[in-house]
């Protein structure tokens, strides 16, 4: 860059979300800031003989990883045998935006790009034994 | 719980989750305080010889994060590993003591039972059964989005769609959409 880069304390860091997340009814993605029993009570209706899922999908991001795999295996535990676990693991790329603050004209704001890892466990029912 | 600390935590060591494995398969045991370069460095010397077939992750508590991190990190670096995932719970006891004991000289001990979430993940050179629940396959990187298909019905709906086009999230819906 021809320009100087702006002295740190001039520098916002914005964290953008990551793009463009479908939203099938049997997915779920879990967070850090929604109280947790509401999470896994809203997955076991989903799975419950009114929700209309043979399946769920949940999904965590970063530190929510943990909290995915927990609320999969409360399911699992309460379900009785009769749900199956199958995760799987990826990385996203998220991006940064570093905008100077104060600069709002034209000057194009810088981006830091980062990746993070994510879970997905697909919960689904065990097929009954014969 | 305030006038107690922590004496002792001890794990219940469990054999690995998955059906037949070789006998000097490396085990990386991920901690809250590991490295991610010391592991990687360990991890990949390892797995770049012929002879290593077969690596296996696990952690657990706070070390879930890092273990699929070094996982991916792994795939990212030696493609075309078939990767086996498992979650399941590991007991941890914790010894907790008495921390001002009294003139009498009680000192009383409480052991606690914690259930924390754990993972162990097994990647392989080797193709694994494909029917194993948390079977994923190798990614195909940089292809172009249209070239991505589905790779047949193999009864396991989207587990073994190939996210290696872009990023996963925006994949799963149009593999919905085609269906």
């Amino acid at each position: 860059m021809a320009e100087p880069a702006p002295p740190a304390e001039e520098l916002a860091l914005r964290r953008r979300l990551p793009p463009r997340l479908p939203r099938r009814p049997g997915d779920v993605y879990v967070n850090m800031q929604t109280d947790f029993r509401a999470q896994l009570s809203r997955c076991r209706k989903l799975l419950g003989p009114g929700g209309g899922c043979a399946e769920i999908w949940i999904h965590g991001l970063g530190l929510a990883i943990h909290r995915a795999i927990n609320i999969a295996l409360q399911l699992q535990a309460a379900g009785a045998g009769a749900l199956r676990l199958a995760p799987s693991t990826s990385t996203v790329e998220l991006a940064d935006g570093l905008e100077p603050p104060g600069h709002p004209d034209g000057r194009p704001p810088l981006a830091r790009a980062r990746n993070n890892s994510a879970i997905h466990i697909r919960v689904c029912r065990a097929p009954p034994t014969p | 719980m305030e006038n107690f600390r922590k004496v002792k935590t001890s794990e219940q060591d469990s054999p690995l989750p998955f059906p037949d494995l070789p006998p000097g398969v490396v085990e990386m045991k991920v901690k809250e305080g590991s490295k991610i370069r010391n592991l990687m460095g360990f991890a990949m010397a390892r797995m770049e010889l012929k002879g290593t077939r077969q690596i296996v992750f696990s952690g657990c508590g706070r070390a879930v994060t890092k273990t699929i991190t070094c996982v991916e990190i792994m795939k990212r670096k030696l493609g075309g590993l078939h990767q086996v995932t498992k979650v399941h719970y590991k007991t941890l006891l914790e010894v907790w003591e008495n921390k001002d004991p009294q003139p009498d000289g009680q000192v009383e001990n409480l052991t606690v039972h914690k259930n924390v979430p754990s993972i162990c993940i097994l990647l392989s050179k080797d193709p694994l059964d494909p029917n194993e629940m948390g079977y994923q396959p190798p990614e195909t990187d940089f292809l172009p989005r249209e070239t991505c298909k589905p790779k047949g019905t193999r009864g396991q709906g989207l587990t073994e769609y190939a996210p290696g086009c872009g990023t996963v999230w925006p994949l799963r819906l149009e593999r919905v959409k085609a269906q």
